[in-house]
Order: structure tokens, then C-alpha cells, then sequence
């Protein structure tokens, strides 16, 4: 009977031996259960196999995957994963806010920086198209001339002796390939700086055209003692293509940042008055042009003459030149501004300088 | 292993219906870390998770040699809301009732597919005490035949019985004694039958 169950289930009986046993099941219920109970018993013990073996072959990669990842996660990690979106956030956020924060400082703090001193050296750098343009026409007039070059930056120079020295700031002719001066009058000459004074800011140059044939008589005298606070004074330059006059008063003796080699002096002054001489009401030359403070009114800066004339003083020991013959006759004297202008214009240079 | 062969799920699914090991042995380590990652954030350790997973990976594979399962979604999310709900079961067993899990998948609610693997794993867990209780060489001998499917001469042989009957005999009063054992803990439910 056992067995007849068995190979029921098993499915190896043949057609009528298997329709006979399915009637002795109907007829028979304690057959029938047991059957039932055979194939319960049979499918939960196949089931069990099964998942016995999916078991081991599930313990199997886990191991195998365990021993490729090299030891468990630490806590750390386990921690970091599951908070590595939030601090993200958190951190990109305040990364942000800081560098934002920096940003908008530095944003405020712009134009107060544009503010803060700073000197602003009166070298002017010429407008290119103007030049050329007047180069052009010369070109049109004058065919077989070669076109001249603009130069490209000027200031203003004057003259110390009348054997062709003078003096200009060396901001202006720093870096200059050649230097051409030219006065109110149209005199023309090529020169070159024989000494400067970084320090100072004073260049000295010399005409080295043969044509020159000396200033003539310089009708102003330098100032060796300090001037006072207060003092009228004047200064003659070329901020433009013309000859400008500016006056106003001694501020203070002391210049940018209390620099003692300077005066301020409250002239309003433009980019090309750089180098241009500083002269009180008798006509005594008391400093040269240098510079002005940016953002500020009125606050402008001149070489005090005794540092002038220390460099002259130098400038035989240091070239092979002869000692400077310095005029010392003063022809500006007791006469008006306008006699003293005429008188003193041809003696002060536009200096240009081409690189 | 060629990981190129398992890049889609139904690749992975056609490799576990035609029993290919390494198509189940890439799929159980691709996800593995998705789910220890959720019990391990949710109070759980290394071994439950390992646990767990089994699991849910039985469950599923079951399913698939069953051609019962439809897949309305990646595997990773199905293994994920299996997973997911047994934890909450042994978690609810551990007695934390106020149960919130993190997640960080999407999941299903599987009204049936858990249940249905409860009732199968409370018919396996029978069985194995009453396999247990059988105890030797009677164990064995229901394995060897019934599990292995050797045959008669085979088991006679390495169980030294003087003849086939003899071992058959033998069989017949172990599986009479498994069911006795078996049939007084386990009331099949109709739906298996």
C-alpha cells in the first residue's frame, strides 16, 4: 500500500492502475488522507532541501563578498553615510555665508580703498590721436619729412643754466629711449639725462643739439633756505599743448605722507606739470613740480630746491661734467606777474619722451 | 565574474530562472549594501542584516523558480520593501513598537509576497525540528532519497543494509515516524494544498 502511495505520487503508474487506485481513494478516505499526508510531507521535505541549499550558496557569496570588502564598516562610516547629504548641505551653506560674506565686505570696503592716499605722479601720457593727427597734416604739408613719432609721455622741465642744463622730474623721462624739449618760443633741441636722483625724483638733462646756442640769461635765482608757510607761489607747465600758469599758497612744509624733501603746496595741477618749476613772488625758484594726492583737493606736491641743489652740488663728483654755473642775478624781482610770466616762459620746456 | 553579462534586472532574473549561480551571487552583492545600510542605520547589526537579507533574497528567489513574481519595479526596490518589512516584523518581535524607520528608498507595501514566505518559513522551520527530532541514521536516509534523489541501491550500499528492501523497509518507518513528528506541530493550511 506504501509503496502504491508512493509511486502514486511519483506519477509512475500507468493509466489503469492509476484510475484503479484513484477510485480506491474515493471509496477508501483514510487512503485518500494519508495520500494527502504522503504529499504534504513529501513537497515540505523537498522545500527543505531547497532552501537548505540556497542557504549555504547565500552564506557562500556572503562570505566570499565579506573577505573581498576587507572587514566590516567602521561606525564612523556607517555614521557618515547616513549623514553625508545633511552635512553636505550644511557645509556648502556656510561655505557660502562665509565666503559671501567676505565678498560683500570686500564690495563695501571698494571704494573707501579708492579713497586712501595714494600719490599720483603728474607724468602726462600724450592722446595718441591727436598727435597723429597733427602728424598726419605735417605729412601733408611737408611730404619728404619722415612722419615723426608721438611721444608718448610728456612733462615739464626748465632750464638751470644757460649753457643748456636742466631739470625735470625722473618720473617723467623714466624710461625714455630719446627726450625732445620745446618751448613757448618753438626752440626745438634733442636732449639727454645726464644724472638722477631717484630718490628725489630730479633728473637733470643736458641739450646736445648743435644748433643750441644757449638760453641767454636766466632771469631766476634758487632758494637755498626753506620757504614759509603761506608764501605766494607759482608754477609754469605744460598739462596740455600749451604753456598753463597756476598760482596758490605754500600749505605746509612738509609733503606726501610728512615727507620732509617736499612742500604741499595748493595749486590745482594736472598730469604734465610733473617736473615743472615752483617760484615764489620775487622771482626765487623754491621747488620742483612732483605729483598730487589722489582723491584729495588741492593737496599738491614740490621738491624743495635745496635737494636741487645738493644734486647739482653731486654732479661733478659723480660725472666727469663741470661744477653747474648756477645764474645768480634775479630779474623777476618787484615787477608784476605778467612781466614775470613773459620773462620766465621761454625758460620753461615741455619735455616729451618717446620709448 | 562577468559583470557585464547582469547589467539589467531581467538579465539577472532569466540568469536565477535558469539556475546560473553567478547571476544570484551578483545580484545578492550588488544589493547587499543597500540593505545592511538600512538595518544598520535603523538599530540593527552586522549579522541581522545579513539575516535580513537572506531572507529577502529567498523570498525572492523563490518567487522567480516559481514564475510568481511580478515585477513592477527594480529588484533593488523590491528587495529593499521585503527587507524593509521583515525588519519592521523583527523589530516589532525585539518589542520596539514605536517603530520609524529611516528610509532612503522608495519601497512597496507587498501586501502578499510576506506573508505567503511567513507561512513557508513556519512549514520549513517544522521541518527542520521534526528533522532534527528524526535524528540519525533516519535523517540522512529521508535526505539522501527524497532531497538528493539517490536511488535505492545507492543508499543500501552506503548504509550497509544486506539488501534493498531491508533499506527500503527502513525508509518506510522513518518517513512514518517524520510524520508523526511533523503532523502533530503543523496544521497545513488549505492554501498550500
Amino acid at each position: 500500500m506504501y509503496e502504491q502511495i508512493e509511486r502514486y505520487l511519483a506519477g509512475s503508474m500507468d493509466a489503469d492502475e492509476r484510475s484503479a487506485f484513484e477510485a480506491l481513494m474515493h471509496t477508501d478516505p483514510r487512503l485518500a488522507k494519508q495520500v494527502q499526508e504522503h504529499r504534504v510531507i513529501l513537497q515540505a521535505m523537498q522545500q527543505y532541501g531547497k532552501r537548505n541549499a540556497l542557504r549555504t550558496q547565500l552564506n557562500n557569496i556572503h562570505s566570499d563578498m565579506e573577505t573581498n570588502r576587507s572587514g566590516k564598516q567602521p561606525a564612523w562610516k556607517v555614521f557618515w553615510n547616513r549623514n553625508a547629504q545633511t552635512m553636505g548641505v550644511a557645509a556648502s551653506v556656510s561655505l557660502l555665508s562665509v565666503f559671501g560674506t567676505l565678498w560683500s565686505v570686500q564690495q563695501m570696503k571698494a571704494p573707501v580703498q579708492q579713497q586712501t592716499v595714494r600719490y599720483v605722479e603728474l607724468r602726462r601720457e600724450v592722446d595718441k590721436l591727436k598727435k597723429a593727427q597733427t602728424a598726419i597734416i605735417k605729412g601733408i604739408n611737408n611730404t619728404n619729412k619722415a612722419v615723426p613719432r608721438p611721444a608718448r609721455f610728456s612733462g615739464t622741465g626748465f632750464a638751470l643754466t644757460s649753457d643748456g642744463y636742466m631739470v625735470t622730474s625722473s618720473h617723467v623721462v623714466e624710461g625714455a629711449d630719446s627726450i625732445m624739449v620745446e618751448n613757448k618760443a618753438g626752440q626745438k633741441y634733442k636732449v639727454h639725462e645726464v644724472y638722477r636722483d631717484q630718490a628725489h625724483d630730479l633728473s637733470i638733462l643736458k641739450i646736445e643739439d648743435p644748433a643750441f646756442e644757449g638760453f641767454g640769461k636766466l632771469p631766476y635765482t634758487f632758494k637755498t633756505a626753506e620757504s614759509d608757510l603761506g608764501e605766494k607761489v607759482y608754477t609754469l607747465g605744460y598739462p596740455r599743448e600749451d604753456i598753463v600758469f597756476g598760482e596758490g599758497s605754500l600749505s605746509s612744509s612738509s609733503g606726501f605722507e610728512g615727507d620732509t624733501t617736499a612742500y604741499q603746496i595748493s595749486i590745482p595741477l594736472n598730469p604734465g606739470n610733473s617736473g615743472g618749476p615752483l617760484l615764489d613772488d620775487k622771482g626765487n625758484l623754491v621747488g620742483v613740480i612732483s605729483g598730487k594726492q589722489a582723491g584729495q583737493e588741492g593737496a599738491a606736491f614740490a621738491i624743495k630746491s635745496a635737494y636741487l641743489l645738493q644734486l647739482i652740488s653731486e654732479l661733478p663728483l659723480a660725472t666727469t661734467l663741470s661744477p653747474l654755473s648756477l645764474p645768480q642775478k634775479n630779474a623777476l624781482t618787484g615787477i608784476s606777474r605778467p612781466q614775470q610770466l613773459k620773462k620766465l616762459r621761454d625758460f620753461v620746456f615741455v619735455v616729451k619722451v618717446y620709448n | 565574474m562577468k559583470r557585464g553579462l547582469y547589467e539589467t534586472d531581467e538579465a539577472v532574473i532569466a540568469g536565477i530562472r535558469c539556475g546560473d549561480d553567478r547571476a544570484l551571487a551578483h545580484m545578492y552583492k550588488l544589493h547587499f549594501p543597500m540593505v545592511s545600510h538600512l538595518i544598520l542605520s535603523n538599530n540593527g547589526t552586522d549579522d541581522e542584516a545579513k539575516d535580513i537579507y537572506q531572507e529577502g533574497v529567498i523570498v525572492f528567489y523563490e518567487k522567480i523558480k516559481d514564475n510568481s513574481l511580478e515585477l513592477s519595479c527594480q529588484i533593488k526596490t523590491y528587495l529593499y520593501s521585503v527587507c524593509r518589512r521583515l525588519w519592521l516584523k523583527k523589530l516589532a518581535e525585539k518589542g520596539r513598537f514605536a517603530v520609524k524607520l529611516d528610509d532612503a528608498e522608495n519601497y512597496l507595501m507587498l501586501e502578499e509576497d510576506v506573508p505567503q514566505h511567513e507561512e513557508n518559513e513556519r512549514q520549513f522551520g517544522q521541518m527542520e525540528v521534526a528533522m532534527n527530532q528524526l535524528g540519525e541514521p533516519c535523517r540522512s536516509l529521508l535526505e539522501d532519497y527524497y532531497i538528493r534523489t539517490q536511488s535505492m541501491q545507492e543508499i543500501t550500499e552506503r548504509f550497509g543494509y544486506t539488501n534493498s528492501d531491508t533499506a527500503k523497509n527502513q525508509k518506510y518507518k522513518c518517513l512514518q515516524r517524520l510524520k508523526k513528528i511533523f503532523f502533530t506541530n503543523y496544521k497545513p493550511e488549505d492554501t498550500l494544498l
